[in-house]
């Protein structure tokens, strides 16, 4: 029956002796581990097509929605973060094999006459890895994608002349929206694999014309008596290679975690742009081509380069294969892949040393993990960067640094007139300040408040009992509370702080209901009210800031410490009217980083 | 031995491309299912607010809109409409909330204010004014919705049909 059925389809079809055809090429001089990586790279090329096809159905290309599509296939999808992480990864290996075989070749000689074609067309398949390369890492709308590829669409804008419409018609426009990302996906998923399996396909029919280019040692005997089939012999080799890579690409991914998504674009940022690691000699070639040399890195040494390989095998006529006999050919090569390493070194090199890059890495994790946070309770049609709207610690932040950075630090970060507020707000950090309020980190040599000379355990208590005052203090310890309030109220704190009585004035700051919403609220509306410094404040006020600002600020005071939540009696009225996670408290994040 | 050497090299790349295929075939059908595994589109409360008891007139079949949020995949829609359903008040005061469609093919039914009746234009059913089938193809009555008054609200169900 069955082969009843195989026969009735191999009459209509003929397709076993296709495949019979397709597969009994005969690779003369035998079998080897050598000819893996063009098969290789068929093999990523269909997994990046899979995969990319599946990713399609859940991608949305808009640049309000492109994010949040993103989003959900990496956190809300089974497996959707490890196909993403496949198709990531997938392109970097992609890359590797394809410099793997490109080198290979040039190396064996094998772009020699008869096969200067298949040499060109392995260049332009490489300019097209490079394509996709680029114009995926737009497509998920995120901070880093947005502006690497700024740089890549600024870079088209300094080809003379025509540089400018060339930008425009890739941007789809002036400036960057929504056609920018139809755009590049309309390239990314059509024009580059339509012309990628164009030219892939003239690839291998020349190179089954031409068949394999062996070992230039091998005696022309050998390769003429020793024949392997293709079929099982060659294939199986490929397909233990293409099962190693595959083991390495999951191993990457789940060592990783899968591909990154950074939080939303924010054209109002000043991202610090870093290409894909195999455009970054690029990009550090940029470094040391300014003001009117910029062309020379962005259009003259790519030109020469590319025009060289396009060329090679018209220059290299040679017919010998000996890399002896090609001396010139090799240095040339191998000089120009010693500056591409050298500049990819250098660029890293730079990169991990730089405290900004440094920084806004940190930064940047921060964000994304934040931004995944805030998601989860749905993305406003407005699109992914409106998250951070509703994101009073964002706004806080945001307004942090606005007004309050030029004075205090925070993370290192700012002027040094009034007290560091790194971890401001948590149990060490009052210890801190109780122990030694003349400490550079808190009111150096202008405050006024003695020392108290107390072991670290009882200003911890002393901490705990001032801190346990406002409603969000994460573990409160009920022991620790009672002995600190001992401590406070019949220690010399109560000769110049009032407690108890939140209108009470005295020479120092009232400390009822320390560091709690409504304490901070007046005090950063009036520090100089008698109920905190009164004559002796240096702060100025900031009565100026709106009710919900001064939210937003607290929000993000208390974002400081791991030590405080965020949840406040507002909130909890809030979390009343939840309606099935619709109104839900967006500002209650427990934001934990990933570190 | 030549031909066992092969039948070997056949059989491994059989099953090494076979445990391949397999490997790659698990993850894109489990991202592929997805909708099978979780809801995507769904409305976010249970009980939707259709209005004030008042104003909905004793006897007389009214069309109101539904109107919600609506978590579409990574989207919310605050205040999205979301359909429109028939609500009848009764004399008591209890209510009637009936699907717009059509329980034969989905059509839109109305109301026709003259023959006390719901039509369907497609096939030409109709109903009574309490959704039994007068005659037409219809295989039921017309599907309604779970409601409840809660302080002079009309609040219903519109996630499961009844």
């Amino acid at each position: 029956m069955a082969s009843k059925f195989g026969e009735w389809i191999e009459d209509r079809t003929g397709l076993s002796k296709l495949l019979k055809t397709a597969l009994d090429e005969p690779v003369h001089g035998g079998a080897k581990w050598s000819y893996v990586f063009g098969s290789g790279l068929v093999f990523l090329f269909i997994l990046q097509a899979v995969t990319g096809i599946l990713m399609a159905s859940y991608y949305s290309p808009s640049s309000t929605a492109a994010w949040g599509s993103v989003y959900y296939l990496q956190h809300k999808t089974s497996f959707g973060w490890f196909v993403r992480g496949l198709h990531h990864y997938g392109s970097s290996a992609m890359m590797i094999l394809a410099l793997v075989h490109m080198f290979q070749v040039f190396i064996f000689g094998a772009y020699k006459k008869p096969r200067e074609l298949n040499w060109i067309s392995g260049v332009i398949l490489l300019l097209c890895l490079a394509g996709f390369g680029l114009t995926g890492y737009l497509l998920p709308w995120d901070q880093k994608g947005y502006w690497a590829t700024q740089v890549a669409t600024n870079i088209m804008g300094t080809i003379p002349v025509i540089g400018k419409y060339i930008k425009i018609l890739h941007q789809g426009g002036a400036d960057y929206g929504n056609f920018t990302i139809t755009r590049f996906y309309t390239l990314h998923v059509f024009l580059l694999p339509l012309s990628l399996v164009f030219f892939l396909f003239i690839h291998i029919a020349l190179f089954r014309k031409h068949g394999v280019t062996p070992y230039w040692k091998m005696r022309e005997d050998v390769l003429r008596d020793r024949v392997d089939p293709f079929w099982p012999d060659q294939i199986l080799k490929d397909v233990v290679f293409a099962l190693g890579m595959y083991a390495a690409l999951a191993g990457v991914i789940f060592w990783t975690g899968g591909a990154e998504l950074q939080a939303p674009a924010d054209p109002a940022s000043n991202y610090l742009a870093r290409p894909e690691w195999y455009f970054l000699f690029l990009f550090e070639l940029l470094k040391y081509c300014q003001g009117k040399y910029l062309i020379v890195g962005t259009v003259i040494i790519p030109g020469i380069a590319l025009a060289f390989l396009f060329v090679l095998p018209f220059i290299d006529r040679d017919a010998s294969r000996y890399p002896s006999k090609r001396i010139p050919f090799f240095g040339a090569v191998f000089s120009g892949l010693t500056g591409a390493v050298v500049l990819t070194v250098l660029a890293m090199h730079h990169d991990s040393r730089d405290i900004h890059i440094i920084h806004q890495r940190e930064e940047a994790e921060k964000q994304a993990a934040r931004a995944v946070k805030l998601a989860e309770k749905g993305i406003p049609p407005t699109g992914g960067l409106s998250i951070f709207l509703h994101d009073p610690v964002a706004l806080g932040e945001k307004i942090f640094k606005e007004s309050c950075i030029g004075c205090h630090k925070v993370g290192g970060e700012g002027g040094d007139n009034g007290p560091d507020f790194t971890n401001f707000g948590s149990r060490e950090w009052v210890a801190e300040l109780l122990k030694n309020p003349r400490d550079q980190r808190y009111f150096k040599e202008t405050g006024l408040m003695p020392p108290i000379k107390l072991p670290d355990e009882s200003l911890l208590d002393m901490a705990e009992f001032l801190l346990s005052q406002s409603a969000g203090l994460v573990n409160q310890n009920i022991e620790r509370v009672e002995r600190g309030k001992g401590l406070v109220l019949k220690g010399t704190c109560v000769a110049c702080h009032p407690m108890g009585n939140k209108d009470m004035k005295k020479m120092a700051p009232n400390l009822t209901d320390y560091l709690s919403e409504t304490w901070l609220k007046e005090f950063l509306r009036n520090p100089a009210d008698p109920r905190f410094y009164g004559t002796r404040n240096k702060m100025p006020a900031f009565d100026r800031l709106s009710d919900s600002q001064l939210d937003a600020l607290i929000q993000y005071l208390f974002s400081l410490s791991k030590d405080r939540t965020l949840v406040s009696e507002k909130q909890e009225k809030r979390k009343e009217e939840y309606v099935f996670g619709l109104t839900a408290p967006r500002t209650s994040i427990h934001f934990k980083d990933r570190s | 031995m030549e031909n066992n050497r092969r039948k070997f090299l056949k059989i491994v790349s059989h099953s090494l491309g076979g445990v391949l295929a397999a490997g790659i075939a698990a993850p894109l059908v489990g991202l592929g299912i997805h909708p099978w595994l979780k809801e995507t589109v769904y409305g976010t409360e249970d009980f939707i607010n259709l209005g004030k008891l008042e104003d909905f007139p004793i006897g007389i079949p009214k069309k109101m809109n539904v109107t919600s949020s609506k978590m579409d995949a990574w989207n919310v829609f605050e205040g999205l409409v979301m359909g429109s359903v028939w609500v009848l008040r009764k004399e008591d005061n209890s209510l009637s909330v009936f699907s717009v469609n059509c329980p034969h093919l989905g059509c839109g039914i109305n109301w026709g204010e003259e023959e006390k009746q719901f039509l369907c234009p497609c096939h030409e059913g109709i109903f009574d004014i309490n959704g039994k089938v007068v005659s037409g193809p219809a295989p039921r009555s017309l599907y309604s919705y779970e409601t409840k008054i809660e302080n002079d609200n009309v609040l219903v169900n519109y996630k499961k049909l009844i």
